[in-house]
């Protein structure tokens, strides 16, 4: 396939990427179609799992309103297949014949079985890049394990370190699994596709394991290491920090807003603050000053003199105020918050997208800002809107083969 | 790891300046998978991140090091700033995380950057964002996670932020950022254009409040705190197991997978109650269906009822801690960590003074059949100031004196 450049404004060429992804992956796909890439999203005739997903367009179900959905699939078009089928199958090789990636987290072995493996697929691209993300990786004695998002977030460790130390591990919310695999596979596919077409190179077989992906995104709590080294194990220390005090999320009039003091600069400021306000000599106590652990063993006291400052004030004023005395105060918020923060709004964070079941909503799509080139802003595709396009507009299927293939139930 | 010693970014010149996490993984990840990455950066004032974890004092850097060639050159000297300019030149790529502030004292402004080499990719990556309101505002990487909105949609109701224990915000732009330059670099192959990209951890820790986003605009809902629970499932939760801080996570997504967990736990009678039997009644009774798998897990080792689990087709895990992941048989297999040197920081003292001793690190999470991503050579701070110098710059070595002399070099 000839290589096309950009569209105007866009990062990516218009890569063809066929998206068969599940949880693990569904990110990578977004990712890329933001970017530019050519997302096409090949779900099964009933429509993708998670169009079953709640939340819901005011809070009524169907498979056009799962919100879930539509943040995922954004820039991504829709056709619809059943790889079980064995004219699914053989559309699917006609589709990969002009695909450059094909993203896919199924259990280890099933594309294989489909006779759609890698193998299979470069036979007939020499040029495809797939990319298999997976909860445990392609192989190793746990590659089968069944996994969600809980269990991703246990079996990497991450829910060890998560929570309140007398509490249970904690997982993250709102599905924070989803990213670390997703990450490195849009990476991994982009390195590759540089190689393929700047470097001479031909396709290959990505395999990422999502559990290896969630181990990374800690790696400064140093799990292994602690224990190799140390013969300790990295646990849970809650919202406070016990050894870098103070550390953490502390209460304010209104909510919750967090500070770090790390540098004796910082805890003078800090506490000449604190005593402006408080008035309380105590604060100011010669033992107390210093750098990063110098107050550990005075942790109850000084949080109490913390907390006693900061719930007189609103974690607005506290985090401004804060970072205009050279301190680092950071607020702690809720999505509300983020809606409202005028810094997100000037770097050109957030995209209205359109999409008929819910009007225009803010996205989230700015992860970087630039001049030159900006997010793509296309609603998460209808299920199968773009069938016809892609089956009689580019693999030149007639009418009544279309016809047929929905008669039998494999589009 | 790489065996055919093909790399999927050959040619590829990376100009790394900045401490901390994000960026220094940015550059790892970049490296990993071929770029030449460049480190400038001095022993003057070391990256906080050379002591980590404190009680080995820079143990864990090499995850963020590895492969990179370190030049220590101080950049806010007039023969320092001369070198930086210099390798501008022959770079693709500038990436740093300094505020504005920071880099106009030091007299580095993008705009010059571009003159100096006008093709170049610049990613200049902040904590809270580099242009708007917040831009001279500092900040700490564990603590942004607050700033994105996930810490207050963990954990209870009424608790504190769940918070993580980790710099957890600064991976998502860490490894986002190593894609976006890809892009850029093929771009720039295809149209000749640079471009410019400002990331922040605030972003891209945003970016992962997606669904919860929409939700609130579409219902007005700010997102529940449900601990480890799910609405529409039931069990699915953290059980305690033998043993000190020991634990095992299960779910049951499905009446097949309730029938699987039913028969890895011996099908007791409790099991067939009305209470249990369905979805429904399940997510109804929760408060007592985790108590009673709480009675069995009690009974088990972590590991033992995961494994009982798994055999029944239940998605289940142990929740790893550091021996699990050190000793952990899949892992092995799959060459995820390996030994590494590590070099002992002390402020003060030149690095290549510092003593060498044992670590690990991680290989990749993504292994490429045709460019594996490399593990590749351990450099210390400076170590590759001969390669980058002379190699790369052809100083000769009157001017390299120079600048130790100046102190523009140390």
């Amino acid at each position: 396939m000839p290589l096309q450049t950009p569209e105007e404004g866009r990062l990516l060429p218009p890569y063809r990427v066929l998206d068969l992804s599940g949880p693990e992956a569904v990110f990578c796909g977004k990712l890329l179609g933001d970017y530019g890439a050519d997302v096409v999203r090949v779900e099964p005739p009933g429509g993708d799992p998670s169009r079953a997903r709640g939340p819901f367009a005011d809070d009524v179900e169907g498979p056009e309103r799962s919100l879930y959905f539509l943040f995922y699939n954004t820039n991504k078009r829709s056709i619809t297949l059943d790889l079980q089928s064995d004219r699914g199958r053989d559309l699917f090789r006609r589709l990969v014949a002009g695909t450059d990636v094909v993203v896919e987290s199924y259990p280890v072995g099933y594309m294989d079985s489909l006779g759609l493996g890698y193998e299979s697929l470069r036979a007939i691209n020499p040029g495809i890049v797939m990319a298999s993300v997976t909860p445990f990786g392609q192989t190793g004695p746990w590659k089968d394990y069944k996994s969600n998002d809980l269990i991703a977030l246990a079996a990497s460790g991450f829910m060890q370190i998560t929570g309140e130390p007398d509490g249970p591990p904690m997982r993250q919310g709102n599905d924070q699994s989803h990213f670390p695999g997703a990450q490195f596979a849009a990476a991994s596919i982009l390195a590759a596709l540089y190689h393929r077409d700047f470097g001479d190179g031909e396709g290959q077989h990505i395999d990422v394991s999502l559990q290896e992906a969630l181990i990374t995104y800690y790696t400064d709590a140093h799990p292994a290491l602690a224990w190799m080294l140390l013969g300790d194990n990295v646990t849970r220390v809650g919202a406070t920090s016990t050894l870098v005090i103070p550390l953490g999320a502390y209460p304010s009039s209104d909510g919750w807003i967090s500070a770090g003091i790390i540098t004796p600069r910082e805890w003078d400021a800090l506490s000449e603050w604190i005593y402006e306000v408080t008035g309380n000599e105590e604060v100011l106590n010669e033992a107390y000053k210093g750098g990063n652990q110098d107050r550990a063993p005075y942790n109850d006291l000084i949080t109490a003199l913390v907390i006693d400052f900061t719930t007189r004030y609103t974690s607005e004023y506290l985090f401004h105020e804060g970072q205009r005395r050279n301190l680092v105060f950071i607020p702690v918020n809720t999505v509300s918050d983020l809606l409202a923060d005028p810094q997100l709004e000037a770097s050109n964070f957030w995209f209205g997208i359109d999409h008929p079941e819910t009007g225009t909503l803010q996205y989230p799509q700015g992860v970087f800002d630039s001049e030159e080139v900006s997010p793509a802003t296309n609603a998460a595709p209808i299920l199968g809107q773009d069938n016809d396009a892609i089956y009689t507009g580019e693999l030149g299927l007639s009418h009544e083969e279309l016809s047929s293939l929905r008669d039998e139930g494999v589009i | 790891m790489n065996e055919n010693g093909k790399k999927a970014l050959q040619g590829v010149r990376v100009l790394e300046l900045g401490p901390y996490v994000a960026l220094p993984l940015t550059g790892r990840i970049l490296a990993s998978l071929g770029a030449e990455v460049i480190k400038v950066e001095t022993n003057k004032v070391l990256d906080e991140m050379s002591f980590i974890p404190a009680w080995s004092r820079g143990a864990g850097q090499p995850d963020f090091q590895r492969i990179k060639k370190r030049v220590s050159i101080d950049v806010r000297t007039p023969g320092g700033l001369e070198v930086f300019q210099e390798l501008v030149k022959v770079s693709d790529v500038f990436m740093t995380n300094f505020r504005r502030n920071i880099l106009d004292r030091w007299g580095i402004d993008f705009p010059a950057v571009r003159e100096l080499r006008p093709d170049i990719i610049l990613m200049w990556q902040t904590g809270l964002g580099g242009i708007g309101p917040y831009y001279t505002y500092k900040s700490y990487g564990i603590l942004v996670q607050h700033m994105g909105g996930v810490s207050l949609m963990s954990g209870n109701d009424g608790e504190p932020p769940s918070a993580i224990n980790t710099s957890y915000s600064d991976y998502h732009t860490g490894v986002f950022q190593p894609s976006a330059i890809i892009g850029a670099l093929m771009r720039r192959r295809m149209t000749g254009e640079p471009a410019t990209m400002e990331s922040s951890i605030f972003k891209s820790g945003a970016v992962t409040a997606g669904p919860a986003i929409l939700d609130y605009q579409a219902n007005g809902r700010l997102p529940q705190r449900i601990a480890n629970r799910r609405t529409d499932c039931a069990p699915h939760g953290v059980y305690q197991c033998q043993g000190e801080n020991r634990w095992c996570a299960i779910a049951a997504q499905n009446d097949e997978e309730w029938d699987g967990f039913r028969r890895a736990i011996g099908n007791p009678d409790w099991c067939n109650e009305p209470d249990f039997t369905t979805n429904q009644s399940r997510l109804a009774n929760q408060d007592r269906l985790d108590a009673l798998i709480g009675e069995w897990t009690a009974q088990h080792s972590a590991t033992d009822a995961m494994e009982r689990m798994q055999r029944e087709g239940v998605p289940a895990s142990i929740v790893s801690q550091g021996d699990d992941l050190y000793a952990s048989e899949h892992l092995k297999a799959r060459d995820f960590y390996r030994p590494t040197p590590y070099y002992v920081a002390e402020r003060g003292t030149p690095a290549w003074e510092w003593e060498k001793r044992d670590s690990l690190a991680w290989t990749t999470p993504a292994r490429l059949s045709e460019t594996p991503m490399e593990f590749g050579h351990y450099s210390n701070v400076g170590e590759d100031n001969d390669y980058v110098l002379r190699e790369i710059l052809g100083m000769p070595e009157s001017r390299i004196e120079a600048l130790k002399e100046d102190g523009s070099l140390y």
